[in-house]
């Protein structure tokens, strides 16, 4: 049954600025959708329903009051558990942070609260937010509404469940090797990486300084326009911040794409492809050039230097932020997050520093070899047809099970080492039933470029609206 | 002695930690596939080459 939990983004600010719904009525919508599906995704850590209910009041009563309302104002949102807000539990999906509350609030969520928005939930994750699948072993696993044992992707997990069911308008995830594309693709949501340095990152847990990018996961291209409008942009408190002016992202939507010209990988990404992943990749790109978009099939260059480098940056990086908790607490990891950690001690620092001193100049070259040709970069955001978490299950599966868990991720890593902009949107669905992902990247600060295809897509294809069968109501969901 | 093992003594001096489990081993001894991959690439740093032109690398490379 659709209710005001099925409102976009855009259509839920817009209903509340034009007094069609209070904040009250979108929060209890979203709150009866999350109780009604939640015992069976995992998709939260905590859900604080008093401070929420309280700020959809003070929301409302400012709009009664005929205040200046912001992009966001009464809309009720949920995030991954890592953005830190003073005086709230955040676990960072883990069992060390079980009971961390810091004592401050990162700007992401101040500048999201400055629009007019406000958090009711901190949702489930990847522990420490490392790995591609949702596996939690502190908290439970969280499951994909579309078929429950399946992966939901990480390692946004609960981002991606929650917006997939409409518990929630849209959800700040965090993606430092695909962990906002990887749940966008495999719950059918949509979801951009900004540029490396595009949006702040303080008072956000850090995992990979090199390489972690906050950024959302909404309904909609235009959902994901809106909120990175508002939390993008140079932060005195992040000094790796951009001073990069920032574009009104939605103003950009304008559907047409004559002219612009989509790359096609014909060495990588692509070629990995199972058979249902690469007919609906095709059909995507029909769906583009139906609109004016030329296609341009090419090679990538230096793609093996390139997952060579990236797989030791947030290694290490990674490594030595957790070094103290593996010295004095290593049982309290999941066995996949501590043999990950482990094998970052190893890595010589020379390497280390060669990764990071080589991604400029193999930005360059990509960009001169790529964008020379094309605008953005099209592929599959996750290759293959979509695992279930016991295939991907390396705490209790056989050796193996690692190259499974992570091949997830293959055709997201790459980004996080250029720094590119990239979405994902669902594009279909594999035999299974479960979500496939079209990624879309573009040259640094292209959001708007990115976006507009992603949204130009959506103007002519429908994944992007249809609901779980859980949430419809449609058919039971397969069980474990 | 094999490469694993090095591994783990050069681990243990280095920062005072031990293998938690055996997807630990495994995957420290893959990084033996690492050091192919970073040889296949060697070479390719140049004297002047730093982590900054990254950053750089972003603006001379927008839009």
């Amino acid at each position: 049954m659709s209710t005001l939990a099925d409102l976009s983004l855009v259509e839920a600010a817009d209903a509340v600025a034009r007094r069609e719904a209070t904040s009250a009525e979108l929060l209890a919508a979203c709150l009866a959708r999350l109780d009604a599906v939640n015992p069976q995704i995992n998709a939260t850590i905590w859900v604080d329903r008093e401070a929420a209910h309280e700020a959809a009041a003070a929301a409302d009563k400012a709009v009664q009051a005929g205040a200046r309302l912001g992009r966001l104002h009464g809309v009720p949102l949920a995030h991954k558990d890592m953005y830190y807000q003073a005086g709230r539990p955040c676990t960072c999906g883990s069992a060390i942070r079980r009971d961390f509350v810091p004592t401050v609030t990162c700007t992401v969520i101040e500048r999201l609260a400055a629009a007019g928005a406000y958090s009711f939930a901190g949702l489930n994750m990847a522990e420490f937010a490392q790995n591609p699948t949702g596996h939690n072993r502190a908290f439970g696993d969280c499951h994909n509404p579309w078929s429950l044992p399946y992966i939901t992707g990480g390692s946004s997990s609960g981002s991606g469940a929650a917006v997939a069911c409409a518990a929630t308008y849209a959800s700040l995830g965090s993606d430092t090797g695909g962990s906002i594309r990887l749940p966008a693709s495999a719950c059918g949501v949509t979801g951009i990486k900004p540029t490396q340095t595009r949006v702040s990152r303080y008072g956000v847990m850090p995992l990979s300084f090199s390489a972690d990018n906050v950024g959302p996961l909404a309904r909609s291209a235009r959902d994901c326009a809106r909120i990175l409008s508002v939390i993008a942009g140079h932060d005195p408190r992040d000094p790796t911040s951009a001073r990069e002016p920032v574009a009104d992202y939605e103003a950009a939507l304008d559907g047409d794409l004559r002219g612009l010209r989509v790359g096609v990988p014909t060495n990588a990404l692509v070629t990995l492809a199972d058979a249902p992943v690469l007919v609906a990749f095709e059909a995507a790109l029909s769906v583009l050039a139906a609109r004016g978009a030329t296609i341009v099939r090419l090679e990538l260059p230096l793609m093996d230097a390139i997952t060579a480098y990236v797989g030791v940056l947030s290694r290490v990086e990674a490594a030595a932020i957790h070094a103290r908790w593996m010295r004095e607490r290593p049982q309290d990891y999941a066995v996949h997050l501590s043999a990950r950690l482990y094998a970052g001690y190893a890595v010589p620092g020379a390497y280390y520093v060669e990764a990071l001193a080589q991604r400029g100049p193999i930005l360059k070259r990509f960009a001169r070899d790529v964008f020379g040709q094309c605008d953005v970069l099209a592929s599959p955001t996750i290759p293959t047809c979509l695992p279930t978490l016991a295939e991907t299950d390396i705490d209790h599966g056989p050796p193996g099970t690692e190259q499974k868990f992570m091949a997830v991720s293959v055709n997201t890593r790459p980004f996080n080492y250029l720094g590119l902009p990239t979405t994902s949107q669902p594009c279909g669905f594999d035999p299974n039933g479960l979500p496939i992902g079209l990624q879309l990247a573009g040259r640094p600060f292209a959001e708007a470029r990115v976006l507009k295809l992603a949204d130009a897509y959506q103007r002519d294809t429908s994944w992007h609206t249809l609901r779980p069968p859980a949430v419809v109501g449609e058919a039971p969901m397969v069980t474990a | 002695m094999d490469f694993l093992a090095t591994t783990e003594t050069m681990i243990a001096a280095w920062h005072g930690i031990t293998p938690p489990n055996d997807a630990a081993r495994r995957m420290a001894a893959d990084l033996a596939n690492t050091i192919r991959a970073f040889e296949a690439a060697r070479d390719q740093m140049r004297f002047e080459d730093e982590p900054s032109s990254f950053e750089a690398a972003l603006q001379e490379t927008k839009e």
